[in-house]
């Protein structure tokens, strides 16, 4: 061992793999045009693999087009159909046979277009990937208030409905909302709302709960029985107790506020969990009792207990949210007609069919909702009738002090 | 101790070895060779580092972005009783899981060094397996053990999840492997022979553990102590699924903070404060870790 010339390879790989070192050695010495020793030799050599690892990403990162940031509306005007379309988008939230009729439509199989898509969880991802300057997305599905927060800073184009001619089937109410006022910059997606449910064999109201304040007021009495839940989220907890308190949701009100964490901190004992992840699993397994619920999870929850037949769930009177998710353009977006082409393939009621039986919540196209099958237009938890939610709001993010005000109001009501 | 005052074979052979083109010394390896390295730790660790600590002097200018200035009143901010009492909790808690940590991982170190000869690899494995698995999915898997439908509850009357006695016992299943690995090395370095002669000139077992075993040991227990110590301080995930959302850990506040907040001048300082209540037992880790070279164990 101690007589080995110390030039030898000490590496944990097969002997077999010498003659392959060896010459990576010489070919690290050709180009040096110098002799030097294995090690220095193989270190160059790697040190010649990570800078051509390096460069190749940064060559993969940069590809980006930075397109025009505003524009015109109609700046696409004749311009051609491009080959690509990059969507971003919540993972799972269209059916794939929307994809793949996308790409057989005449035009698009003209022009050979195909479709990229990525994926993520939260509206806090995707800012986050936009505020640090990602682009090359065509398509992205904010919800309201990301669409507000991104029009503002400038990062969505302004879409040209002459590309969108089937902006004709939305029904005209969902045309313009608080969020977008001119309806400029965004497509409806679909909508849902926030309601409640509780375990009728377990919670038993001595009156029948008709508000979301009728809901906050069941939980210091009922805690006791088993697991309650309120949904999580700054942007979630505290628009949700101002609106039962009769306040707006998106109050900037410093009294208004006060009284809402009052209000929460008051009912903070009769929460057992705070959380929007996985409560329909665990409600479909009877573990939770009383809660609030989105429309579409909780259709979900009662179809998993239709045996039992022990969930009860309200569509609250008076205020309560209602979301939406969008499409939209960002002002970068490197191929911008196939994107309203995208947007236009949406809006075909076919599609929305198809769509809406995949995801189950609603899309305001009057001619595909009346094709759903009965079980889904005459269910109030999927066709929500405008009676309720005339009265609800759409939560905003209109500025940052709010947001950290509200985030400070609900750290405090998790921590109590 | 005996290892210390004779060079290492290692040392040894390499000096002996013939020199070739005239050097006078053992390898010298150029020292541009730790490059990738050094780069690889100043670009994804020193970078964020860096970044954090510009962000946390500059100040929000709308969501997600920020003017970059010399301005500390994030850190006054910081100093609000609510954050106080996250911290305190979030210390407390960290601090109160490493002592259990050490009250159920020591004696099964103590019994797998000292008493298990054939068995002893085995142990070891069984430790470390569970590590394998995704630390979520372990975590979830305590959900269903401490489920008010299962049988802790149910024939034990022991109801805890959703409360801090959960986040307790997961923090505790979480980081026991961390904590053992390093104690039992020290244990399994240790010369019982010491033992046998302190209990010949008469030493009660109690006292020769006490002076001889826990004292060479020690250094050990400290390692593996802050080893699981650290990470518990910046916990996030155990408190969000075992304490239901509502039992706040620092990292909880961060996260929310640059998560739905968007305000990165803020988070930013939370996690330099985080940082700094930290240094302080780092400090501690390393006046053990040096005094432990020392004691060889």
């Amino acid at each position: 061992m101690t007589d080995e010339p110390r030039d030898h390879l000490n590496l944990l790989a097969p002997r077999s793999m010498r003659p392959k070192f060896d010459y990576l050695h010489r070919e690290v010495e050709d180009l040096a045009g110098t002799r030097m020793s294995r090690r220095a030799a193989l270190g160059l050599g790697g040190l010649a693999l990570l800078a051509a690892a390096c460069g190749g990403s940064t060559n993969a990162g940069g590809g980006g087009n930075n397109g025009a940031a505003s524009q015109p509306a109609d700046a696409l005007k004749g311009k051609p159909l491009e080959d690509q379309l990059v969507i971003y988008n919540w993972s799972q939230y269209d059916d794939p046979s929307t994809y793949k009729k996308f790409e057989q439509l005449p035009d698009e199989a003209k022009a050979g277009l195909k479709i990229h898509e990525t994926y993520y969880s939260s509206n806090d991802e995707l800012l986050a990937k936009l505020h640090a300057g990602g682009t090359g997305y065509d398509i992205v599905v904010p919800s309201q208030n990301a669409v507000g927060e991104l029009i503002e800073e400038g990062g969505l184009m302004k879409l040209d409905f002459n590309l969108i001619p089937n902006i004709k089937n939305v029904d005209p109410k969902f045309l313009k909302a608080s969020y977008d006022q001119t309806g400029e910059y965004h497509v409806i997606k679909d909508f849902g709302i926030t309601m409640f449910f509780w375990q009728n064999t377990v919670v038993k109201p001595s009156t029948e709960p008709k508000t979301m304040k009728d809901f906050y007021d069941l939980l210091n009495a009922n805690v006791s029985k088993g697991r309650t839940n309120v949904l999580d989220g700054a942007e979630e907890v505290v628009p949700l107790a101002s609106m039962a308190l009769g306040f707006s949701a998106n109050t900037e009100d410093q009294g208004e506020l006060d009284e809402t964490k009052k209000f929460l901190l008051s009912i903070r004992k009769g929460v057992t969990t705070i959380s929007s992840f996985g409560y329909i699993n665990d409600a479909s397994a009877g573990k939770i009792i009383l809660s609030q619920g989105w429309n579409g999870d909780v259709r979900r929850i009662l179809k998993a207990r239709q045996k039992q037949g022990d969930i009860t769930a309200v569509i609250p009177t008076e205020k309560s949210e209602v979301w939406a998710d969008n499409w939209c353009v960002p002002a970068t977006a490197p191929h911008p007609v196939a994107a309203h082409a995208w947007i236009n393939w949406l809006l075909e009621p076919t599609t929305a069919v198809t769509e809406m039986n995949y995801h189950n919540y609603p899309i305001p196209i009057p001619a595909a909702l009346d094709q759903m099958p009965a079980s889904f237009k005459n269910d109030p938890m999927f066709n929500v009738p405008a009676s309720y939610t005339d009265n609800y709001e759409y939560i905003l993010n209109p500025n940052p002090q709010l947001v950290n005000a509200r985030t400070k109001i609900y750290q405090e009501f998790k921590a109590a | 101790m005996a290892i210390a005052e004779e060079p290492g074979p290692a040392a040894a052979t390499v000096a002996a070895k013939p020199v070739k083109r005239g050097r006078s010394f053992a390898p010298r390896y150029p020292a541009w060779l730790t490059l990738p390295s050094l780069l690889y730790y100043a670009i994804f660790f020193l970078g964020p580092m860096a970044i954090l600590a510009v962000f946390s002097v500059s100040i929000q200018s709308g969501f997600g972005s920020v003017t970059y200035t010399f301005d500390t009143g994030q850190f006054a901010q910081v100093n609000d009783s609510l954050y106080i009492t996250v911290f305190e909790r979030t210390l407390l808690m960290a601090a109160m899981g490493s002592l259990l940590t050490i009250a159920v991982g020591y004696p099964l170190a103590y019994w797998m060094a000292r008493y298990l000869t054939t068995y002893k690899m085995l142990a070891l494995l069984l430790i470390i397996v569970p590590f394998w698995t995704s630390f979520l999915i372990r975590t979830y898997a305590l959900k269903i053990i401490l489920d008010p439908h299962g049988y802790l509850a149910k024939d034990f009357g022991i109801n805890i999840l959703y409360t801090k006695y959960a986040v307790g016992v997961g923090l505790v299943y979480n980081y026991l492997p961390l904590f053992i690995l390093p104690v039992f090395a020290s244990l399994e370095r240790m010369d019982w022979t010491l033992i046998e002669a302190a209990t010949d000139l008469g030493a009660r077992p109690f006292t020769a553990f006490k002076d001889i075993t826990l004292r060479l040991t020690l250094p050990g227990v400290v390692t593996g102590g802050l080893l699981v110590f650290i990470p518990m301080c910046g916990e996030y995930i155990i408190p969000d699924i075992l304490g239901g959302g509502k039992y706040e850990f620092v990292g909880n506040i961060i996260g929310d903070t640059f998560g739905s907040a968007q305000n990165w001048p803020f988070g930013s300082a939370l996690a330099i404060a985080l940082m700094g209540a930290l240094s302080v037992f780092v400090v501690i880790y390393i006046m053990f870790a040096t005094r432990e070279e020392q004691f060889g164990a």
